[in-house]
């Protein structure tokens, strides 16, 4: 900007709108706070910067609160090119009084490009920052930060579907999805700790119900990156076969996916209308946005990857991958996905569910995906 | 009218929320001086709080092309392309504020939620801390900072950084949120609940801190099972639905239980 007339605004009753006028606490020997403000402000119209920013000081140090006397100080600064110091005193005007446009401006135009940093005054640790201290040595320099923008994944949550009175489906023999879901993922659990990559933690562990809601917290009490709930399909043509995976996104990819996603969202109405402010931009909602449409970029990936390691490794047909706007998917704060390994409503896939070794392929798939998918 | 009055007529009418007329102002002033980077910016700046996204990234880009080093611009062309889900753009432009000027908390910032939002937590820390060394003023880049030492389990600097930013902002309730699983993780269950209460006090309808209640007091009501304490057990899915009324599992097992 053009920033030539900027001191001619002073004498132009902008001094009107940040005035503040109060005389300093013991004057009855010395100048006053407002006096040394006003011989500062004579000084900067006569473009005596030093002398204006030393009797500035002096004001702003017997009345700290004067936002006049810190926007003068501001000028003085910048009038001797002094950015960060002249940042430094305008903050302070505007702190003191939201409404002093002047200084809010000059901030605006200084901040536009790099200025200095002032230095900091160093202060003594709290118990706490000392812990943190001593816990970020020992832990950051096991650490290397490598990588650039690939997902990585570390921590991951497997939920096996349904429990307790929730048996979910039940196969044309008795078989119960919730006893293969909770036998699937204690193997992969079991499994992947072994291999020491990725941390891994259940929904349950048992036979009980865990609610949908409880799911999705449980994933973000470890801040997980990945969700994984695990289901076995089933459906009144029990000639209905294979494996498919779903994810979440905000269409869904059939008819069939949007049906699946309505019912589920219908169990919980817990979401409020955005309440959005007219003439505010919401920094924090555009990343929130945007962070969840990365996770929901990231879950079809896995998706993709996951159904891919299923068609490679299982008996089973690919059914493929689908997408739908799931509600419970929806509130885990990472990407998530929700496998369906064969049709337990299928006679001869039931019968494969109950085998050993189809579990085991089952579980290799599961953790190739998680070691070799992404990241 | 001199350019210096319309501009300073501008930003009083911004700071006032009067975002019409100080559109106006800033556009008769660029009309003077087609080269004045804090107008367009201003223009910029109203655009976008006017939802004219399209019009306000062509303001930034204009500023950018007189002055490459303004990297106010480059920060605003940088979250616009965010808003429009461009990764790779966004970052390019974070990354050019910080080769023009190594101390931009904000470019830290954006650089750091990034790595956050891809799970690659040592980078994120790295971005983050710079964000928060260049100004520890703002509460959201101390949120982000506890939420990346959470994730690798780092709970003193978690703690650290998520009493730091209510420190800033005391009705952070996501930060409140995470302290409580903080707490939780390492059994101290009362001051966890404590936490989540606290959030539900200043907003009921804090869909974290209702199910993060729920989930915490069916585990209590499970445990209790185990140790063969049906009427305590009871007395916690009570609590359950006294946070969550609908919640299936407290519901079932209260009627279970209690016949």
């Amino acid at each position: 900007m053009d920033r030539r007339h900027f001191l001619r605004w002073i004498g132009k009753g902008i001094l009107g709108t940040s005035g503040y006028w109060l005389c300093a606490r013991g004057v009855a020997w010395g100048k006053s706070a407002f006096e040394y403000a006003l011989e500062g402000q004579n000084l900067i119209a006569a473009k005596r910067f030093a002398e204006a920013r030393d009797v500035l000081k002096e004001a702003v140090r017997l009345d700290p609160k004067s936002d006049w006397a810190h926007g003068l100080l501001g000028r003085a600064y910048y009038g001797l090119g002094q950015k960060a110091e002249a940042v430094a005193a305008f903050r302070e005007a505007v702190r003191i009084n939201s409404a002093d446009t002047y200084s809010r401006m000059m901030i605006e135009i200084i901040t536009q490009k790099p200025i200095r940093r002032l230095k900091k005054p160093v202060r003594p640790l709290t118990p706490l920052e000392k812990k943190a201290r001593a816990e970020e040595e020992a832990m950051l320099s096991q650490l290397t930060p490598e990588g650039g923008l690939a997902y990585q994944v570390k921590r991951v949550v497997i939920d096996p579907g349904h429990g307790g009175f929730d048996s979910g489906a039940v196969g044309p023999t008795g078989l119960k999805e919730k006893d293969v879901t909770l036998d699937l993922a204690q193997s992969v659990k079991r499994k992947i700790s072994e291999k020491g990559r990725i941390k891994c933690f259940l929904t349950r562990t048992g036979d009980y119900y865990i609610p949908l809601s409880d799911r999705t917290v449980i994933a973000n009490q470890y801040q997980a990156d990945l969700f994984v709930s695990i289901h076995i399909n089933a459906n009144e043509n029990r000639k209905a076969h294979g494996c498919e995976t779903y994810y979440c996104s905000e269409k869904a990819s059939s008819k069939e996916a949007a049906m699946v996603a309505a019912f589920e969202n219908a169990v919980l109405k817990y979401d409020e209308p955005f309440k959005k402010r007219p003439g505010y931009i919401d920094i924090e909602e555009i990343l929130f946005n945007f962070e969840r449409r990365l996770y929901w970029e990231e879950s079809g990936k896995f998706a993709r990857t996951f159904q891919n390691r299923f068609e490679q490794a299982l008996p089973f047909k690919s059914r493929g991958v689908h997408s739908a706007n799931f509600f419970v998917l929806r509130r885990a704060k990472m990407p998530s996905i929700l496998l369906e390994t064969g049709f337990i409503s299928n006679h001869d896939e039931e019968a494969a569910l109950k085998k050993a070794s189809i579990r085991d392929e089952i579980v290799a798939a599961v953790i190739r995906g998680l070691l070799n998918g992404r990241g | 009218m001199d350019v210096d009055d319309l501009i300073f007529q501008g930003a009083d009418y911004h700071y006032k929320g009067e975002l019409d007329k100080a559109i106006a102002k800033f556009q008769a002033a660029v009309r003077i001086e087609r080269q004045n980077e804090y107008a367009h910016n201003q223009l910029g700046i109203l655009y976008a709080k006017k939802e004219r996204f399209d019009a306000a990234f062509r303001e930034f880009q204009k500023v950018a092309q007189i002055d490459g080093h303004n990297t106010y611009a480059l920060l605003w062309l940088g979250i616009l392309y965010l808003k429009q889900g461009n990764l790779n753009q966004g970052f390019e432009k974070f990354q050019r504020i910080i080769e023009i000027d190594p101390n931009n908390a904000d470019a830290y910032y954006f650089l750091g939620a990034i790595y956050n939002f891809r799970h690659n937590t040592a980078k994120a820390i790295k971005y983050l801390k710079k964000a928060r060394d260049a100004d520890s003023d703002e509460s959201d880049t101390h949120y982000r900072l506890a939420q990346a030492f959470h994730n690798l389990d780092m709970t003193a600097n978690a703690l650290l950084e998520y009493q730091r930013t209510l420190a800033l902002k005391p009705s952070h309730t996501k930060a409140i949120n995470g302290i409580g699983w903080l707490y939780y993780n390492r059994g101290e269950r009362d001051a966890a609940i404590a936490e989540w209460k606290k959030t539900l006090k200043m907003n009921p309808r804090d869909r974290d801190a209702i199910f993060n209640l729920a989930k915490a007091y069916n585990d209590f009501a499970w445990e209790a099972m185990k140790r063969n304490k049906p009427k305590e057990a009871i007395s916690y899915w009570k609590k359950t639905l006294g946070v969550d009324p609908k919640n299936k599992a407290a519901v079932h097992y209260l009627k279970k239980y209690k016949a």
